[in-house]
């Protein structure tokens, strides 16, 4: 009896446990000839996955497994994976990151390949060039940022496409840019903001959308006005130690921001918790946003929104500006098959792939001619996307800055600048929080 | 107890006279139901919509352009290119996998963590043995004890067992104990009546019988709520799974969701495909909970006594 | 992996297992027999890790690199830092107003449960919230809760009221954070307490109507001092749960706005991980733990958890 019931109950266990070991294999492709290659972007996956499969038919030696993870969760098993040993053989980079993987030596150098750089957009490849010289990414991918706008509201307004696609700024008065955003800003009541009787205290419709405070880095929020200023982030960039915080020109313009909100133009800072300012803007409540080329899809998705991008506002510097960020490749130190890592890089990195990505129309490839070609792309989808294409052409473009610290410095950051948005530090406040991020650098 | 029954029951012969002072109270039960369930219909509602439509048909009751494209997406039913099309993300998700993943995974560790952890409440209740209540006290401390100390220890205990990306690995820190299951079981074993195990100690059995044979087969309702209840949980874990169980083969349910968060920075949730999956990822504890129900509600605070 | 645990009934009043019939023989070697596999669970997945926790609070360590040494350079730099002293505040903020309201309104419901609703259905329903993972309750929230386009304020505005921003504005992120935490377990807890109820025989009440106590004073004077036991394990299990409080936090706020939200267990992964500080982050941690250690503590002393009225 006493064998039967413990027979029994190990067992139950022991099936279990079984189950357990049974069940899910260990699969994570380590063995030789494999290469794990992870991204965040869901929309772009379709597009990897094709490279993916155009490089496993071209050639016996590597094959190539794509696995998508959200950006949520993207980088904590990226470093997860990095402590443990189990990160992917090829990933996709984040200038904001890969400063503190190269200072912790997680990344293989690409300079064995040897490449032509030449053939990217211009600036781009500078930036993966790390502070002792040697390359760490080939660019993938570019984008700028540019101003969706709702056409249905500027029509009823009276501004034309060519008003919107000129707009002006400065400081001060906030130029022609301010006075379209006063103008499309409604009130309940339907008086506009630059009409007497406006009741801010209860706008139906925004001006100019807010999706947050910039976080210090602002490359939708504000730092395309800054840059007219001839006002840069850091000493230098890439690989500034000195942040520019306590300068006029970025005060001015933070100032001049939340005097937006005072007006009643620009929605107060804590209405923007919760949904993303795209759905605003799908919901009608908001007539101009200003937001990157990664969004396209999204802007023009929205049910029963007809919308027209114009380029950023010309600033006093008499031109305008928007900021440059690119994507890149990078090769995990710890990979075991660092020839076959390269190889994939490689073949990312040139028009084979490039040029797929194109064609699918999501976002604008680093090299020069497969830009062109996504570009033609989105045309032939009804999205006219010069907006963006004009920074490049112009040599608008100021490149997203480069250091360490990234995250402590977004971390004091955020809170300071939504302090201000909120009206509850003035833009003084800034000088200490200035303080505090060059502190990091000492 | 018994006059209770009986109360109960002479209640119930009587005729029921409509009360007003019951008026009161029955308003703030309707009101705790709505409150707990409308937010239920939310979800079937968002479930059912078109997502480029939810922005501009927020107020809306009904589902915003009715489209059944969310459940498609969730059972892998979509291709990519649909998926986008709508709205969702392009990953592919292999909804029966990750079903299973978690049914083994929330089976394993709940058979075996109140298995074992009726062992332990058994040895705390019943058995005599120094230091035993210093023991027990080390385990209720073990709740005070903040996650962040044992996540990345114990990934990296499974990474050096090799057995990252398995079930077995996702199991391991959950197989052995839970602490909830190690007082709810300690609690009945406590209050239970001694003479069954009384008697079978006068016959001379030994410990390892009497669990086995008396004490497990008296505590099958709470052993069975406490599974259930373990279970339920188990089936809810999304941390520790997301960081030890990456691969596609391994994923668990909760974790699959995460395809319909947000993709990209700044953007916006799959929010018809999330919700969806809300729904499809609850039914199986939904189903559980409508068989044994009963059973859980009369007795999830069983003490023991009658 | 840390739940809400709620232990329910009453513990601690320990007896000593079958001493009356074994002449004090110590059954040691069998209960060590039984004992085995959660001790092994115990050392290898909760001690061994916080001791290495301790360990590394004494360090600058990075994840990626490797341990230094620093002394008790992480605990000078926490007494002085006031974003610190903010996460307790705003922890406990959050710990006091979630647990006022999700008592109360799980005293209300168990009386409720108790009183008039003893349907099964209708106490099924009231548990269904608990079904939804944490992650999916919050998110599900963020969204009908949102200014411009959740349905909540829809309602609100439509009322003619004005809009409420329970993220965005910093007095409400806190309380936003407890109304959902209640809405999650306001049923479980209930149920717990209802248990409680259940086991206070009618014969005690029978005998308060016949001395001409009136509903109010029956409940004070009868039920609540004999739920003391129940009441109390709840409040200490749902306490030193509330104060671990991130999953919400983490999927809606994330610390904002400015740093209404940014509760300890937050800012502790914020530190660890975001910012790869992970020996400041442990420093931190060991202080929530003592400071969770001191509250179970002073709650048991306080409300005499350990006795019951009753028997």
């Amino acid at each position: 009896m006493k064998k039967k019931a413990l027979g029994a109950t190990a067992l139950l266990g022991a099936s279990a446990l079984a189950l357990t070991a049974c069940s899910g294999a260990a699969g994570s492709g380590g063995g030789s000839g494999t290469i794990d290659y992870w991204l965040w972007d869901a929309n772009q996956l379709p597009a990897y996955q094709q490279c993916a499969e155009d490089f496993n038919a071209s050639q016996d030696d590597v094959q190539v497994k794509v696995t998508q993870t959200g950006w949520d969760d993207y980088w904590s098993k990226l470093t997860n994976g990095m402590a443990s040993g189990t990160a992917p053989d090829v990933f996709t980079d984040h200038l904001s990151k890969y400063p503190d993987f190269v200072k912790t030596d997680q990344l293989l150098s690409l300079d064995d390949l040897d490449a032509d750089t030449s053939i990217y957009n211009e600036g781009l490849a500078d930036l993966w060039v790390g502070q002792d010289g040697k390359r760490y990414g080939l660019p993938k991918d570019w984008d700028t940022v540019a101003l969706f706008y709702n056409t249905a509201m500027t029509d009823e307004a009276g501004i034309t496409a060519e008003q919107m696609a000129s707009l002006e700024w400065n400081p001060e008065d906030g130029g022609t840019y301010e006075d379209v955003i006063a103008h499309l800003t409604v009130d309940e009541n339907g008086v506009r903001g630059d009409e007497p009787g406006f009741d801010k205290d209860n706008v139906a419709v925004y001006g100019l959308g807010l999706n947050g405070s910039g976080e210090g880095m602002g490359q939708t929020e504000w730092s395309f006005l800054t840059a007219t200023l001839g006002w840069t982030h850091t000493d230098k960039n890439p690989w500034g130690t000195h942040y520019n915080y306590d300068q006029p020109e970025f005060q001015d313009t933070m100032a001049w921001w939340a005097s937006l909100i005072e007006k009643g133009y620009v929605p107060p800072l804590e209405t923007t918790v919760g949904a993303s300012v795209s759905d605003n803007f799908g919901a009608g409540k908001a007539a101009i946003n200003v937001h990157g080329s990664w969004m396209i899809g999204q802007y023009t998705g929205y049910d029963g929104i007809e919308v027209g991008i114009a380029p950023t506002p010309v600033g006093p510097s008499g031109e305008r500006a928007s900021m440059f960020n690119g994507l890149a490749d990078s090769i995990w130190a710890g990979t075991d098959n660092p020839e076959g890592s390269l190889a994939w890089v490689e073949y990312l990195a040139s028009t084979d792939c490039q040029d797929v990505v194109a064609d699918h129309a999501v976002v604008f490839p680093a090299i020069t001619s497969s830009s062109e070609r996504a570009a033609e792309a989105f045309a032939a989808k009804g999205v006219d996307v010069s907006a963006f294409t004009v920074h490049v052409l112009e040599g608008t473009t100021f490149l997203f800055p480069i250091a360490e610290n990234a995250a402590k410095v977004v971390g004091i950051m955020k809170p300071a600048s939504d302090a201000v948005l909120a009206g509850t530090a003035p833009v003084s406040s800034f000088d200490q929080a200035n303080e505090q991020v060059n502190a990091l650098f000492q | 107890m018994s006059e209770t029954r009986a109360l109960l029951t002479a209640a119930r012969r009587r005729p029921r006279r409509f009360q007003w002072r019951l008026v009161f109270p029955w308003i703030l039960v309707t009101l705790a139901v709505a409150v707990s369930v409308l937010p239920f219909y939310w979800v079937l509602r968002t479930a059912l919509s078109t997502n480029s439509m939810l922005a501009s048909h927020s107020g809306s009751l009904l589902p915003a352009g009715f489209n059944l494209g969310a459940f498609a997406r969730v059972f892998g039913l979509q291709s990519p290119a649909e998926a986008i099309a709508q709205g969702g993300s392009g990953a592919s998700i292999s909804f029966w996998t990750y079903l299973l993943n978690s049914a083994v995974f929330a089976t394993a560790t709940t058979v075996c963590a109140v298995f074992f952890s009726s062992m332990a409440a058994y040895a705390f209740a019943r058995l005599r043995w120094k230091g035993r209540d210093k023991v027990f006290g080390l385990f209720l401390a073990t709740v005070l004890i903040p996650p962040i100390f044992t996540a990345l220890p114990n990934f990296l205990l499974v990474r050096n067992l090799g057995l990252l990306n398995t079930m077995l690995g996702m199991v391991l820190p959950y197989l052995f104990m839970t602490p909830f299951a190690i007082f709810f079981m300690r609690q009945f074993f406590l209050n239970m009546s001694r003479e069954v195990e009384e008697a079978a100690m006068l016959d001379g059995a030994k410990h390892w019988r009497i669990f086995f044979q008396v004490v497990l087969p008296n505590a099958a309702a709470p052993l069975a709520t406490l599974a259930l209840l373990t279970f339920m949980t188990q089936w809810n874990e999304y941390f520790w799974p997301l960081l030890v169980a990456s691969d596609d083969s391994t994923r668990v349910l909760t974790v699959g969701l995460g395809v319909f968060k947000s993709q990209a920075p700044q953007g916006a949730p799959d929010w018809s495909g999330l919700m969806a999956a809300t729904l499809v990822s609850a039914l199986p504890v939904l189903i559980l909970f409508a068989i044994f129900g009963k059973r859980i509600v009369n007795s999830i605070g069983f003490t023991g006594t009658k | 992996m840390a739940t809400t645990t709620i232990v329910l009934g009453r513990r601690g009043a320990l007896r000593d297992g079958g001493a009356r019939l074994r002449t004090g023989r110590s059954d040691v070697r069998i209960a060590l027999l039984f004992v085995a596999p959660v001790l092994l669970g115990l050392i290898a997945f909760y001690i061994v890790p916080t001791v290495r926790g301790l360990y590394l609070s004494f360090t600058e360590y990075s994840i990626l690199g490797s341990p230094e040494w620093v002394g008790a350079d992480n605990y000078q730099r926490l007494l002085a830092d006031p974003l610190f002293w903010n996460a307790l505040v705003v922890t406990i903020q959050y710990v006091l107003i979630n647990i006022v309201l999700q008592t109360a309104v799980a005293l209300g419901l168990a009386l409720l449960m108790h009183r008039v609703a003893h349907s099964t259905v209708i106490r099924g329903m009231l548990l269904m919230p608990y079904l939804m993972a944490n992650v999916i309750a919050a998110l599900l929230w963020f969204w009908m809760l949102d200014y411009n386009i959740g349905v909540v304020n829809q309602l609100i505005d439509g009322l003619g009221l004005p809009r409420v921003a329970f993220f965005g504005s910093q007095e409400w992120a806190i309380p936003t954070q407890a109304l959902i935490n209640t809405w999650r377990h306001m049923g479980y807890v209930a149920l717990l307490i209802f248990a409680g109820l259940q086991a206070i025989p009618e014969t005690v009440y029978e005998a308060a109507n016949l001395d001409g106590a009136n509903p109010f004073q029956q409940f004070t004077r009868i039920t609540l001092p004999l739920l003391r036991p129940v009441l109390a394990l709840v409040l200490i299990l749902t306490v030193t749960g509330s104060f671990q409080v991130f999953d919400t936090v983490a999927v809606t706020t994330q610390g904002g706005p400015v740093n209404a939200s940014r509760v300890l267990q937050f800012y502790i992964w914020q530190k660890a991980f975001a910012e790869q500080e992970f020996g400041y982050g442990s420093a931190i941690a060991v202080v929530l733990f003592l400071i969770l250690a001191i509250v179970a503590f002073i709650q048991m002393r306080v409300l005499r958890g350990n006795e019951s009225d009753l028997a």
